[in-house]
């Protein structure tokens, strides 16, 4: 039953559980899941969402630097997940930002939780030097209290407090990728749902995305490529800009909400909890392979956060650095391989 | 190790591993921000203290989100360290 009320007047909280995760996707689609009685890890989200990827595009530029990118473009996992276990997600977008506001109570005040697109910069809860562009982030809004809602963001360790004109501002903050108010709610989830076939499709697209893309700067090809590449840096941008350079890829390998190591260990507790689903102890073997790659890219990022700032012997160099890549590589492209022969036919 | 010397031992490795050579361990308060304007550090400094709190106690972080409010000081370093040993 829908309840009416006036503006602004409403006081609700929705008992929703809040979970810290490392990324806002996936970490907002398991809550959300969760909520609607489908328990399920951010790590089979992850999974299930073919997110795994790795991408060097120098012809895009983010912050003026060239973009690398570890999981698939935002958005995609959660359209993945939604569709491979037949959940119903509506979605609702608005130019006129009062509706927004308003459609959003209504929903509140009909207990359902709603998740947000927002821009992270406009957040009032996040602490000023953790403030950066980002339209692209997720949040779940599960109660207000006089003029400011409850949220559950999940890159946070508690739910969070957000004024009206916060959010309103985050929800139709400017600049690349605006969200204009984008906000979506689950419709339904089904009674069972076959985890197995969704498995299997997410790992097969994870392994086709990454050993056969048909373009140089994708997948185990695109490691490759910018091994190739960032053996010149120095000599072709001079130190100073190459270390900028490096700074970008730590920073979206490491930082980025990626659960370490570019998503590697979020992938490597995803194939952990695939072993029993697919009854198959091959898959925790591949876990612990995943978790051994994650920890290359670590040294990887190790060193060249020592060549950015200096602190590097002579032996970590570019040519090394280039080395540590290619070698990531190699085991990508083995264990992607040993993971599609044994992950069923759907 | 007491909690004194645990955090004597992160000042004296923050100091070499992240190349502070004109700051002295008095000079890190216990409540200090770790990263921001007082010392220069920034995230790529992170990874290193990640790679460093792993080598020098064993403690692994994985994640960065979960590593972030560890980082923040070395009073919130010290009870991060304690308690993943004594788990």
């Amino acid at each position: 039953m829908i309840r009416h009320f006036m503006k602004m007047n409403i006081e609700v909280q929705i008992p929703f559980e809040h979970h810290q995760s490392a990324h806002c996707e996936t970490g907002v689609i398991s809550n959300l899941l969760s909520h609607h009685g489908l328990p399920i890890s951010e790590a089979m989200v992850f999974g299930i969402g073919s997110g795994l990827f790795f991408g060097y595009f120098p012809f895009i530029r983010l912050n003026h630097l060239p973009l690398s990118a570890f999981r698939i473009s935002t958005g995609g996992i959660m359209k993945r997940v939604c569709k491979r276990l037949q959940v119903r997600v509506k979605w609702e977008k608005f130019r006129n930002h009062q509706k927004a506001m308003d459609v959003l109570d209504q929903r509140l005040a009909q207990q359902i939780p709603v998740g947000c697109r927002t821009g992270a910069f406009w957040l009032s809860y996040f602490p000023r030097r953790l403030r950066f562009h980002f339209n692209m982030h997720n949040l779940v809004v599960f109660g207000k209290k006089g003029s400011d809602y409850l949220i559950s963001d999940p890159v946070f360790p508690d739910p969070v407090v957000c004024s009206e004109s916060s959010l309103r501002k985050a929800r139709f903050a400017k600049g690349s990728m605006p969200p204009k108010g984008k906000m979506y709610h689950i419709e339904s989830v089904p009674d069972q749902v076959d985890l197995p076939k969704a498995i299997s499709m997410s790992v097969k697209e994870v392994c086709r995305n990454m050993l056969k893309a048909p373009i140089p700067f994708i997948g185990v090809k695109g490691i490759r490529y910018l091994a190739k590449k960032m053996e010149k840096w120095p000599e072709k941008l001079g130190e100073e800009k190459a270390s900028l350079y490096l700074g970008q890829i730590i920073r979206m390998q490491e930082e980025i909400g990626t659960g370490g190591a570019g998503f590697r260990f979020i992938y490597a507790a995803f194939l952990q909890e695939v072993a029993p689903i697919l009854n198959d102890y091959r898959f925790l073997e591949l876990s612990l392979r995943m978790t051994e790659i994650g920890d290359h890219w670590r040294a990887f990022a190790l060193m060249a956060s020592r060549n950015c700032k200096k602190r590097a012997s002579k032996t970590e160099n570019y040519l090394e650095m280039a080395d540590i890549l290619r070698h990531c590589a190699e085991c990508e492209a083995k264990l992607l391989n040993d993971l599609s022969a044994i992950t069923p036919d759907t | 190790m007491l909690n004194t010397e645990l955090k004597e031992k992160i000042k004296k490795i923050i100091i070499s591993e992240l190349n502070l050579f004109d700051i002295d361990p008095l000079d890190i308060g216990d409540d200090d921000p770790l990263f921001g304007d007082k010392f220069g550090l920034d995230s790529i400094d992170a990874v290193e203290l990640v790679f460093q709190v792993k080598h020098h106690f064993g403690v692994e972080i994985k994640d960065m989100n979960e590593g972030r409010p560890a980082l923040q000081s070395v009073n919130t370093l010290t009870a991060y360290i304690t308690k993943r040993l004594s788990t």
